[in-house]
């Protein structure tokens, strides 16, 4: 397993080399001068000098690339001109808001889907299974972002005065003062005096609340994030849904399911110990691969729903041509998506000792 | 002696076999997709949407790209609308506007017809880019093997290694916004899918004897590559191009909609959501109908595509 894993790592390496390159040369490609591009049309030559000699662009491009590699292995990504911060400090602020989304969508795509795909395979062609299914193509169709609009409107106003209303936008209420773990538990006496890492997990809002056994935080967290998570997760919870099904259907029709019938197993141990658990082997990769629909989904639902994360910074940073900030996410969320493959090939491997024979 | 009598067998009577009904593949698979419900559903909307896109000058009531301000019978506050019917109670005196009007006060209806025309012909165009350039790598992958097979996969590798959006959204930023660059930020993504499939069905169909007696013939490699190896490695690409002519519907209506596909005043779907997205609490209609538009569309597309899956698997004999 261990060697496995090494492949796993080793195989890795390029990809991301591979995706540094590809957003080196997104700066480099794009048409007109960069000086002018970042510090405006009205940069005089010397400014523009200057600029070239501080960022290095007067070098032959290998030595740039090489200068570019290393500043980000550092964990420096120059600093956004919008915003005027490190955009490492941005990456650390947002990431949270989109961690939270796209594990609170997956949750719901699984709780939802696994069980809608089984009952659907179990009762072949019944008016639970035709729904399911009819639903489950429904749903992978349905653009996202139209999804969150509609459900917006549907929670938000024309449910407003009864029990289902829902906040349209927002991670918290305005004014909601959230203490962080680490001044509960009297590690840093406030946010100035914390560690990056503490903060980084402070701001996870779900997280902090079960450190802080704080209740109502973690309740109107949950509140704010249902809506974008139900519109994320819809496209995954579909494709979850079919996936399960036809797999189940599959296992159902074994040799082996047949015997623990006939051993006189309760129907319920059958589907469950015999047939459910030799099919989630691929349901396990259709999660993995979910993980690329998660990410478009943040990207276009953050704005939506007013949430500063991962994917909204960079639509901003598109709209407003910063383009530092497009290349810092654009090579944080590649990584992220390289790494959740990563774990998802490892827990694969995990899960089927036949794969890590190969 | 040998009392049975036997009866004389007529020795050179013929044997009629009884006459095999023709068939073929294609006739096989058209078959079994009439017989597929969903396949047929799938059928219909994208014959719907065909038509509608080909006549869509007859079928739209107003110019798509019309303000109705100062236009007669048009008074009181236009931009946003509602819908207005009369054979579903809209008062009579109203001019008619089956789907309302948008914040330009132009037709919905009308907007979101001639939308068909331009979210069909990004489908279909991506697509055939990305299966011409996607089949062409993989073939040669395929087929020639050793460094440039490497070269060539290594390289779709890093490509899918970015959520497919995201590469998309990272290409038209090189290129500059528009329509023309998103549609080719959307083929050039999907170029991998392609690639990788037509290089497994070079790899499994250029060891079969047919090619090996082709080759023994003497003809030349381009020869065998495109008259022989090409036409019978077409059954998933046909497949996995009609559901990725859905996918690329989709994507290029996200990519107009975060404002870098389709620019103001072409009529796209997701630009229009785009341009409503505000008003989605006031004026929901103006929200409501391109995205159904969308979800129709690309509906279509996959119903059609699973139905040719399962016709086409060799491994469901149900024929």
């Amino acid at each position: 397993m261990g060697l496995f894993i090494l492949r796993r790592l080793l195989l890795a390496i390029p990809v991301i080399f591979g995706i540094i390159l590809i957003t080196f040369l997104l700066q480099r490609l794009i048409p007109g001068d960069p000086c002018r591009a970042v510090l405006g049309e009205r940069a005089t030559d010397e400014i523009c000098d200057a600029f070239f000699a501080r960022m290095g662009l007067n070098e032959p491009l290998p030595v740039q690339f090489l200068l570019y590699t290393g500043n980000i292995l550092r964990g420096d990504f120059g600093d956004s001109l919008r915003y005027g911060r490190a955009i490492s400090d941005l990456m650390a602020e947002r990431l949270p808001v989109t961690i939270e989304l796209g594990l609170i969508a997956m949750v719901f795509a699984i709780v939802f889907g696994v069980p809608l795909g089984i009952i659907s395979a179990y009762y072949r062609n019944s008016a639970v299974d035709v729904g399911t299914m009819v639903g489950a193509n429904i749903g992978v169709s349905m653009p996202v972002f139209w999804l969150g609009l509609m459900l917006a409107y549907i929670f938000s106003v024309a449910l407003k005065d009864t029990i289902f209303v829902l906040p349209p936008s927002g991670r918290l209420p305005a004014g909601y003062e959230v203490i962080p773990f680490f001044v509960s538990w009297g590690i840093a006496p406030d946010v100035n005096s914390a560690s990056a890492g503490l903060i980084f997990l402070s701001r996870l809002n779900f997280l902090n609340a079960a450190l802080t056994l704080n209740l109502d935080l973690f309740f109107t967290a949950l509140r704010y994030m249902i809506l974008p998570a139900v519109a994320v997760g819809t496209i995954p919870l579909a494709i979850i849904a079919r996936m399960t099904r036809s797999s189940v259907l599959e296992t159902l029709g074994q040799d082996y399911v047949r015997t623990a019938r006939s051993k006189g197993l309760a129907e319920i141990f059958v589907v469950m110990n015999h047939a459910v658990r030799n099919a989630l082997l691929p349901v396990v990769t259709v999660i993995g691969l979910n993980f690329s629909l998660l990410i478009s989904g943040a990207v276009l639902t953050e704005t939506i729903f007013g949430l500063t994360g991962v994917g909204r910074t960079l639509v901003d940073g598109i709209t407003t041509r910063d383009y530092n900030l497009v290349q810092g996410f654009t090579i944080l969320i590649a990584v992220g998506f390289v790494m959740i493959n990563l774990a998802v090939d490892i827990l694969y491997g995990y899960l089927d000792p036949r794969i890590r024979m190969r | 002696m040998d009392a049975t009598t036997t009866r004389p067998v007529k020795l050179n009577t013929p044997v009629l076999a009884p006459k095999a009904p023709r068939s073929s593949l294609w006739m096989d698979t058209g078959k079994y997709l009439l017989r597929n419900r969903s396949a047929v559903i799938g059928m219909i909307l994208i014959s719907l949407l065909i038509v509608i896109a080909l006549f869509a000058s007859v079928i739209a009531t107003h110019d798509p790209l019309l303000p109705m301000i100062g236009q007669p019978g048009h008074t009181g506050r236009l931009p946003a609308r509602a819908p207005c019917i009369h054979l579903l109670g809209c008062p009579a005196a109203e001019p008619e506007h089956y789907l309302g009007l948008d914040l330009n006060a132009r037709d919905i209806f009308s907007r979101l017809v001639y939308g068909t025309r331009v979210s069909l012909v990004v489908g279909f165009t991506a697509v055939v880019f990305s299966i011409v350039s996607g089949t062409l790598l993989g073939m040669i992958a395929g087929y020639a093997g050793a460094w440039i097979d490497n070269l060539i996969m290594r390289l779709m590798d890093v490509l899918l290694a970015f959520p497919s959006l995201l590469l998309a959204i990272v290409i038209v930023t090189i290129l500059g916004s528009g329509l023309q660059n998103a549609l080719l930020a959307i083929a050039i993504v999907t170029i991998p899918v392609y690639a990788r499939l037509a290089r497994a069905q070079v790899l499994m169909v250029k060891e079969l004897d047919y090619v090996t007696a082709t080759k023994s013939l003497g003809a030349s490699s381009g020869r065998i590559l495109f008259f022989h190896i090409f036409p019978n490695s077409l059954t998933p690409l046909i497949v996995q191009g009609t559901l990725g002519i859905g996918t690329a519907v989709l994507d290029a209506a996200a990519l107009s909609f975060i404002g870098l596909g389709a620019q103001p005043p072409i009529a796209e779907w997701g630009a229009m959501l785009s341009e409503a997205r505000s008003y989605v609490f006031t004026a929901p209609h103006m929200v409501f109908f391109p995205g159904l538009a969308i979800m129709l569309t690309v509906l279509g597309f996959n119903l059609l595509g699973d139905g040719l899956r399962d016709a086409l698997d060799p491994r469901l004999n149900r024929i």
